[in-house]
């Protein structure tokens, strides 16, 4: 079998952890991290001293004044003595970037070289401690983010999303109530999540009374500020192509069976001046990355059992969906309301509560999704909030309000 | 009228008016956010020069109650479509609607300490 044709990385995720996500968690960036780590190698049982590689994403430490040198200090305090240690930095998809870099460094070491020199395993932490600052440091440091003529406007993050949110609900003729339904559920998956950050069931009628924030957008159709960190151990293993590694998958038995594969992951930037969009709906990178890792998983929309989509705001569920090939344009509204997308539909998106549930740590979102990804694909979740028999996962985590995005397919 | 680029580039201020949009000199080109070369024949914009915006069509609105302190609350924002580029800039108000033709007009400091003043949006009565 041509291995190129298989859909598959050769990378497996071995281990997951994070903390919960919670708007003041009371403890330092390095706890944070430190605990989610601590919690992957456990559910790995990988021993730290086997770990080559430490991948360490954070967003917002030098604008919230936090300190420099955050992955050695993380080695240090998790004894990884010798690891090659790196920080990784893109904005709200730190988390995704960091978990790529992890998965091309296993990759990169199987090509060739001394055996001393590969990663075998690598360790991925990504933190955030939003409550470090005061929430107008930490806008200001989030409104940084856009072009600097759209700074000089006041332009803010909800500010797209308002724009976005206005031109969706109008081109398509679709209800308020649609952007309110994606609030609701999402709410209502991070129940019974015991990390999530909001665990309190809302209605549509709830979204629909909260605070304007940038109209159409409510309280409760934009994310939360967050601490938080999630982790995950990658290592080597199971390559398709190999007769012997997928008979080894397939036995329940087996040591590596609760390892899902990573079938594929991409990355692609887009357009940074959001007004230069020629389609105020249209999100390049969101598209790009999406076709690349579809292609290099060898799988279609179809295929995809569950999935986390990046709902900074609500509005960009619907247009990712959409964006992604999982609807046409201008039904993912309909799908929603339908019920398509929740627990019990036919495409569950963000069983864990998603950005607006589970929480926003920016450094750490991209790889919560990974870690509720390998939840789901295990079945080692509560009845009340698993995806029956989930066989393949897709992860999209966005920079920005889509400058940048990060793709990731995972198998069981 | 025509405003030199040179001293944009590098520069800590915030540029061009908002009512000003790049032109390439070569193919004539426009572009609104800055960028180091033409985006169709690639000739470096310390080359380009500013061209005045005129009439342009509304695309999508907004008003954004939560603000950055500097910034104006509500601030009503708009998305528009002029010859060649496209861009979001604060309106004078909030009655501006999807399809309404506006151009800029007055003078506004458009966030609190800074000595730079620029225009809005309003809209203009069809023909
Ligand atoms: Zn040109």
């Amino acid at each position: 079998m041509d291995p190129s044709a298989t859909g598959s990385t050769g990378v497996r995720v071995a281990g997951v952890g994070m903390t919960p996500f919670e708007s003041d968690s009371g403890r330092s960036l390095t706890d944070l991290a430190a605990a989610a780590a601590e919690r992957a190698l456990a559910d790995a049982a990988v021993d730290p001293a086997d770990v080559d590689a430490l991948h360490f994403g954070n967003a917002l430490a030098e604008a919230l004044d936090e300190s420099a040198g955050l992955a050695n200090a993380l080695a240090a305090a998790l004894g990884l003595d010798g690891a090659s240690a790196d920080r990784i930095e893109n904005t709200s998809a730190t988390g995704a970037s960091a978990f790529h870099r992890g998965v091309e460094g296993i990759e990169g070491g199987a090509a060739g070289g001394a055996e001393s020199d590969r990663t075998d395993v690598a360790l991925v932490v990504g933190a955030e401690k939003m409550s470090a600052g005061d929430t107008s440091d930490v806008t200001e440091a989030i409104s940084r983010l856009v072009h600097r003529r759209e700074y000089a406007q006041g332009i803010t993050l909800p500010s797209f999303g308002g724009l976005a949110a206005g031109a969706y609900l109008g081109r398509h003729d679709a209800p308020r109530e649609a952007l309110a339904a994606v609030a609701a559920k999402n709410h209502g998956n991070a129940v019974d999540n015991p990390v999530a950050q909001f665990r309190k069931p809302i209605d549509v009628a709830d979204a629909l009374d909260s605070p304007v924030v940038a109209a159409p957008l409510r309280l409760y159709d934009c994310c939360p500020m967050s601490d938080g960190a999630a982790a995950v151990v990658l290592t080597r293993g199971g390559d398709r192509g190999d007769d012997e590694s997928v008979a080894d998958a397939a036995d329940p038995d087996s040591e590596t069976f609760r390892a899902p594969r990573v079938a594929g992951i991409a990355s692609a930037t887009g357009t940074h001046a959001v007004a230069e969009r020629p389609d105020p709906l249209a999100i390049d990178s969101v598209r790009t990355a999406g076709d690349r890792v579809f292609d290099r998983a060898g799988i279609r929309p179809d295929d995809v059992d569950v999935a986390c989509i990046h709902d900074a705001f609500t509005v960009l569920e619907l247009i990712e969906l959409e964006e992604l090939g999982f609807y046409e344009t201008g039904t993912a509204w309909e799908a929603t309301l339908d019920g398509d997308t929740a627990l019990d539909g036919d495409l569950p998106v963000n069983p864990g509560g998603g950005l607006k549930a589970r929480g926003h740590p920016l450094g750490a979102t991209g790889l919560s999704q990974i870690v509720e990804l390998v939840w789901q694909l295990r079945g080692d979740l509560p009845e009340t909030r698993r995806v029956d028999g989930a066989e393949t996962g897709f992860a999209i985590n966005v920079a920005g309000f889509g400058n940048n995005s990060v793709c990731t397919v995972l198998r069981a | 009228m025509t405003v030199s680029n040179q001293g944009v580039r590098g520069s800590t201020d915030d540029g061009l008016p908002a009512d000003h949009a790049f032109v390439c000199d070569d193919c004539g080109r426009r572009w609104y956010y800055d960028r180091r070369s033409c985006p169709d024949c690639g000739r470096s914009s310390a080359d380009a020069s500013a061209v005045r915006l005129e009439t342009g069509a509304v695309v999508a609105t907004t008003t954004v109650e939560t603000t950055p302190p500097d910034v104006r609350a509500p601030n009503h924002l708009a998305l528009i479509r002029f010859d060649g580029v496209r861009l979001i800039a604060q309106a004078a108000d909030g009655d501006l609607s999807p399809g309404d033709s506006v151009r800029f007009d007055g003078s506004h400091r458009l966030r609190e300490g800074r000595d730079r003043t620029d225009p809005r949006l309003v809209a203009v009565e069809d023909p």
